[in-house]
């Protein structure tokens, strides 16, 4: 028996072993930095991908039916590709991965449908998954991978069989390495034959291959025709896919040099973190009016803060991150991870990267408790009225035919300053500047009064008949809805078999009562608008709320208490409501406009404290003088 | 920690007071309503029936209301809530703060010069100086009261202690000190209110002992 035993602990002893000796020569060239900081030169070999999914032969140029190339056959050469499609920009998928601070949705808007709706699939309160709203993960990734790095939904395999099927007509689209790391100036993310078309013309699996400078892609698999077979190519088929490469691209061996770069350049990351604000009265702005972020100004780029390591799980920069990240440099690449130091208090982290240590004089030290950095120090100047923002993955930035009305559908309104919701009871809430959408869409609401979003193949077709006859506005803009109509889709959707059916706009939940009227309720939550941190850009210092003068903020009439925030909606009873800053920062009006109003009489209140300290200090002085005096009487010795 | 130390010096000042009043009773009514209004009659009568006297009166009033509103407001929320003072209690101390400084103001005047020290307050002071200096100091043979030198040094210490109070708040005020040295003043302003309040505490119940003294 004891033999036995012995004899199994050797045995798991030499398997542990083994395995872990399989682990560490499982890690690839590029998996560990031997510690240079050279840029180690890409002159690699290209390989596509198989029918089978495994690696194919390393592509030659010369071949007329070459396919595109893979990044997880090329670039996992020598990168664990397993572990990189892990990272943040391609896990949101997992629902292991904490989802942490709420992010930008992606927004689904129809002007003439009456929707704007916010999905995700990570669960962030608020944003609705795609599947809830009908769209499959090809779907998804055919309206919304023009702004993302691949991976994720576009290369998780679907569990229906025909998707499957179309899935390997369109291939996965796996993650594009070069979207970041190609430093090269033909990297085309959002041009005319780009990436973002790519995507759009479902050629998935062309993709990557489309958007670098070597390499071209016509057809597309919308257009074959249904027998395409992209493994078994017919030369005849004109309209399907056909890859090119540019031959000169390739030395004798059949290698490609790539102007690859560890730290991704900044208009790499600008291409899906771009954004721009229109004026006030929502007049146009241009892009060369406004300033970029002061740490670009600076020298830096955005990668120096917001770092990953091989697992490409990349540093987001919000405070309180650490509870949702494992990265070690979550707790010091932060704002105050740089500035002041980290959250568990080390200040020697602070002032790393040549950031200047504020000192913030005068500033009293609630306002660190209760405001998050970004609010005094980032977005737009704080107006009367929050402004529209576009960004590039709500409005397509960056890619061509953009609408370039200000008023063009989705709608973000931004700075709305916001107390963000925390997961930790023990921790204060904090505010912070936020952009805003209000979401609108058909749903149905069930016995708990939950509110579903009705798929969006029954909206297209029944919402779609109903309000066949709106006019369409031709800046994008929501075209507009009477209540009526409401009524009329809503009675449309129940005939077609959806329960209880309401409309979500402006705040409000529209649905039928019993006579068939259209009724409204407001506050519910799940008309609650949707809102997301704004952390850039950062203004300078000397821009920031409140230097000089604490009445920027603390006014009967500032922007970022009273600031009215349009609630956005087609509804044309709802055009002109507002709500007010204060509403979203969870504070009552009369504490709030109370407090703004003491800062009239806060020069009298410094004048008479200290006029009165004086006073007090020269009755002590005039009767301290005394007790000296009678004191020094009798040192002296005199009678 | 400055929740547990100030809890506990305000429990030890009360209880001190109250065990003081029943080991060396003062007379008066027992009767708690009665007793309220003879205190609170107390406070005023030693005051004279001039314009000034009715100032010194107004004064002293309005200085023990706000200082009511002022120790509420500010140790509730830390003492019992365990948070910072915020919201409608921060605006209603701000509020009473510079009333209740004026006012200590106008009492540092009027009243600076009744709480001089005299050798009578410390008999055993005027020993040891006969003893050292050989002078003919003159010596009081009342016996000693002590209830009399504590209530000045408790007059002379709340004068003291209101220069810090008031101004580790104001200096917070003007863009002068950083983050760190607002902590300091903010920490500096709870200490300093601690003692301040029990300074003025004793102070009261001495005044009305004495006071109660005088009509006897």
């Amino acid at each position: 028996m004891k033999r036995r035993l012995i004899a199994a602990l050797v045995v798991s002893l030499v398997l542990s072993a083994s395995l872990l000796a399989a682990e560490e020569a499982a890690k690839l060239l590029g998996d560990e930095s031997d510690g240079s900081r050279a840029l180690p030169i890409h002159r690699i070999p290209l390989f596509s991908v198989s029918e089978k999914g495994e690696k194919a032969p390393q592509i030659d140029p010369n071949d007329p039916l070459a396919m595109p190339f893979s990044t997880r056959f090329t670039c996992g050469e020598c990168h664990t590709y397993g572990a990189i499609s892990k990272g943040w920009h391609f896990n949101s998928l997992d629902s292991n991965v904490p989802a942490g601070r709420p992010g930008e949705p992606w927004l689904y808007f129809n002007s003439k449908l009456g929707i704007q709706l916010p999905l995700s699939y990570r669960a962030w309160p608020g944003a609705y998954r795609p599947e809830q709203f009908g769209l499959s993960l090809a779907e998804f990734t055919k309206v919304f991978a023009r702004h993302m790095p691949g991976g994720g939904p576009g290369e998780a395999t679907p569990s229906d069989a025909g998707e499957r099927a179309d899935q390997y007509v369109s291939g996965k689209l796996e993650a594009n390495c070069l979207a970041c790391h190609n430093a090269h100036p033909g990297q085309d993310q959002g041009g005319a034959d780009g990436y973002a078309i790519q995507v759009s013309k479902t050629n998935f699996r062309w993709a990557a291959a489309a958007s670098c400078e070597f390499a071209d892609v016509s057809g597309s698999v919308t257009d074959a025709g249904p027998t395409y077979d992209p493994f078994m190519p017919d030369e005849t088929e004109e309209k399907a896919p056909r890859m090119s490469y540019d031959k000169k691209a390739f030395d004798a061996k059949g290698n490609v040099f790539m102007e690859i770069v560890r730290e991704a350049p900044k208009q790499r990351c600008y291409f899906c973190h771009s954004d721009l604000f229109c004026g006030e009265n929502d007049e146009k702005t241009e892009k060369w009016c406004a300033d970029e972020d002061i740490h670009m100004t600076a020298g830096l780029t955005c990668v120096d803060c917001h770092r990953n390591g091989l697992d490409h799980n990349i540093v987001r920069g919000y405070e309180g991150e650490t509870a949702d990240s494992n990265s070690p440099m979550a707790a010091v690449t932060s704002c105050r991870g740089c500035h002041l130091g980290d959250e568990n208090g080390n200040r020697e982290t602070g002032g790393r990267l040549g950031a200047p240590v504020p000192l913030h004089k005068g500033i009293p030290t609630v306002h660190f408790e209760r405001l998050t950095c970004t609010a005094c120090h980032s977005g737009p100047w704080p107006t009367d009225r929050p402004v529209l923002a576009k960004t590039s993955r709500a409005h397509r930035l960056g890619t061509i035919n953009v609408p370039k009305e200000p008023r063009v559908l989705p709608h973000v309104w931004a700075p709305v300053f916001v107390k963000e919701a925390v997961a930790d009871p023990n921790s204060t809430a904090k505010i912070g500047p936020h952009k805003l959408v209000w979401p609108a869409f058909w749903g149905t609401v069930d016995a708990n009064d939950v509110v579903k979003p009705v798929e969006l193949a029954v909206v297209t077709d029944v919402v779609g008949a109903a309000l066949k006859d709106i006019p369409v506005a031709a800046t994008g803009d929501w075209s507009e809805l009477k209540e009526e109509q409401i009524g009329q889709v809503l009675k449309a959707l129940g005939e077609s078999g959806r329960q209880k059916p309401v409309y979500i706009t402006g705040g409000m939940l529209f649905e039928l009562d019993d006579a068939g009227a259209v009724t409204s309720r407001a506050d519910h939550p799940a008309a609650a608008p949707y809102a997301w941190a704004l952390a850039h850009n950062v203004r300078p210092a000397a821009q920031s709320l409140g230097v000089g003068k604490c009445t920027v903020c603390h006014s009967t009439k500032s922007a970022f208490f009273f600031g009215k925030v349009t609630v956005d909606s087609p509804v044309a009873a709802l055009a002109n409501l507002t709500k007010t800053q204060y509403e979203f920062q969870k504070a009552s009006h009369a504490r709030t406009w109370f407090f703004a109003f003491s800062f009239v009489f806060r020069p009298w209140f410094k004048v008479v404290a200290i006029g009165a300290t004086a006073v007090i200090g020269i009755v002590l002085l005039l009767y301290g003088l005394k007790a000296l005096g009678a004191v020094a009487k009798v040192l002296s010795e005199q009678e | 920690m400055f929740q547990t130390v100030a809890i506990l010096a305000l429990l030890v000042t009360f209880i001190g007071i109250a065990l003081h009043w029943v080991l060396t009773p003062a007379g008066g009514p027992r009767c708690p309503l009665s007793g309220a209004v003879h205190v609170f009659s107390l406070l005023l009568i030693e005051q004279k029936s001039s314009l000034l006297g009715a100032l010194k009166k107004l004064c002293y009033l309005v200085a023990a209301v706000c200082f009511v509103v002022l120790a509420f407001t500010g140790f509730w929320p830390v003492l019992v809530q365990g948070k910072h003072i915020t919201g409608f209690f921060m605006y209603i101390h701000a509020t009473f703060a510079p009333v209740f400084a004026l006012c200590l103001a106008i009492l540092a005047i009027t009243w600076a010069g009744s709480n001089r020290f005299t050798f009578a307050d410390a008999p055993w002071l005027t020993r040891l100086l006969r003893r050292v200096t050989r002078l003919r100091v003159p010596v009081d043979n009342h016996p000693w009261r002590c209830s009399v030198a504590v209530y000045k040094v408790a007059f002379w210490l709340i004068l003291f202690l209101a220069l810090p109070l008031i101004l580790s708040i104001v200096v917070s005020m003007f863009h002068l000190l950083g983050t760190d040295w607002q902590h300091f003043t903010l920490a500096a302003h709870r200490w300093i209110s601690l003692v301040f309040a029990i300074a003025v505490i004793v102070h009261t119940y001495l005044a009305i002992r004495l006071r109660m003294a005088c009509r006897e």
